[in-house]
């Protein structure tokens, strides 16, 4: 029981992120957005008992893919234009 | 009462006054005014606060210690630096401090060394 | 705005549909596993090639073309970044002024950077024992890479000497697969004796491709930070 009421809020949290990173005009934002994103799924995926996938997931997701998302938007442009 | 029980009890205490602090981080960062506050709270107690959480759990588990250790001895390194880098970079992107702050140390430092580099 | 409330309204009613579908019939967390395919590789898998991690006897063992398949992608990735960057203003003499890093971060990446490789090389090593794999440890290879660049500015790869070691790996992957057609007549066939499960030297030629894939994955995505951290803005 208290596991099902954990998962539920993680993946409302999972869902407001979401939303959010697509929806905010700023990309650094946007990858914090996503970055949790990754790193609550890879606590449902442990949750599941797919330790594999949860690390793959917390080690590229949360981690070098951020890495490489936050040096393109240093690189070029931090706002979203319309 | 064997030893293993005394232990058992020990890391649970651990535990619990690990998820304590743990809460008192996440509570400072959503109470304290700005970033330099914030990260004092979400550094210091939360380093505790993982602290008495994994060397409880070896506590309960004595197999698990060695791995408990090490996983502490890492979070005592890395969690600092982190934090460090995170306040630095924000000083220097022009982030300024609570208007009520008292002391500001590393405003003048920075002051002085560009000015000696200008110099030169 | 019509456009927009038409899709959000779709979007919630097909939410709403295949969320109680899935609530209904498969309950979170629920054990479906006990038909199919998925119990041979249950009760069979660690006779058949002695890793205790069912994922990485799956992996590697099973479907080890799949992998080859799925490194060839990632190569293909690096490639790609390298290429699209590749003539994007290098930095031609004068550099812009970066900020150093503390002492403090100098001094951790010092202490940090050696022992987050030899996590990397110990998650890799162990792929068929614990959770993990070539993968996972090639992405905290790479992570320990970055750190490295994020604290020293003038750090930099030595390309030659990754690309190198990059291809030799990639090679020793092939390599086995081929011996593996020679001595029994199918590619990435276990040639290997399986050992027994549990210890480090076991399940055959699981650790050999898992190593290598680790040490490829690794330098594959120290490349493209590489490739991504010297264009100039």
């Amino acid at each position: 029981m208290i596991l099902t009421i954990a998962v539920a809020i993680l993946i409302l949290m999972m869902m407001v992120f979401a939303v959010y990173s697509v929806e905010t005009k700023d990309l650094l934002y946007a990858v914090v957005g996503t970055m949790a994103v990754s790193l609550i799924v890879s606590i449902l995926f442990y949750v599941l008992q797919a330790p594999d996938v949860a690390m793959a997931e917390a080690a590229i997701g949360a981690g070098i893919s951020t890495a490489v998302f936050v040096i393109a938007i240093k690189k070029t442009e931090r706002y979203e234009h319309d | 009462m064997n030893f293993y029980t005394v232990l058992e009890y020990i890391g649970m205490f651990l535990v619990f006054v690990g998820a304590l602090f743990l809460f008192l981080g996440a509570l400072g960062i959503f109470r304290l005014p700005d970033v330099y506050n914030r990260l004092q709270a979400g550094t210091k107690a939360t380093t505790l606060g993982a602290f008495g959480a994994i060397i409880g759990i070896g506590l309960m588990r004595p197999e698990w210690l060695p791995k408990a250790i090490l996983i502490a001895v890492f979070i005592l390194m890395t969690n600092p630096i982190s934090s460090h880098a995170l306040a630095r970079a924000s000083y220097r992107r022009g982030i300024k401090l609570w208007d009520r702050s008292v002391v500001d140390r590393y405003g003048p430092y920075l002051r002085e060394k560009e000015e000696k580099e200008g110099k030169r | 705005m019509i456009k927009k409330s038409i899709a959000l309204i779709l979007i919630a009613i097909l939410f709403v549909a295949i969320f109680f579908t899935l609530a209904n019939d498969l309950p979170f967390g629920d054990n479906r596993t006990t038909t199919g395919v998925s119990d041979k590789y249950i009760y069979h898998g660690v006779n058949d090639t002695g890793a205790s991690n069912l994922v990485t006897a799956i992996v590697v063992n099973y479907r080890g073309f799949d992998t080859l398949g799925e490194v060839t992608v990632l190569f293909v990735a690096a490639t790609g970044v390298g290429a699209v960057l590749y003539n994007m203003g290098r930095p031609a003499g004068k550099k812009r002024k970066k900020t150093e890093a503390s002492l403090i971060v100098r001094t951790g990446s010092r202490i940090l950077f050696p022992m987050m490789l030899l996590f990397g090389a110990y998650i890799f090593v162990h792929g068929h024992l614990t959770p993990g794999g070539g993968f996972q440890g090639g992405a905290v290879i790479a992570t320990a890479f970055l750190f490295k660049y994020v604290s020293d500015t003038r750090y930099h790869i030595d390309h030659n000497k990754f690309t190198a070691t990059e291809s030799v790996v990639g090679m020793t992957f092939a390599l086995v697969g081929i011996m593996g057609l020679l001595l029994t007549g199918y590619f990435l066939f276990n040639f290997l004796p399986n050992g027994s499960p549990g210890e480090l030297l076991s399940a055959g030629i699981i650790p050999i491709i898992y190593v290598a894939i680790g040490i490829k994955v690794g330098a594959e995505l120290t490349g493209i930070l590489d490739n991504m951290m010297e264009v100039e803005q």
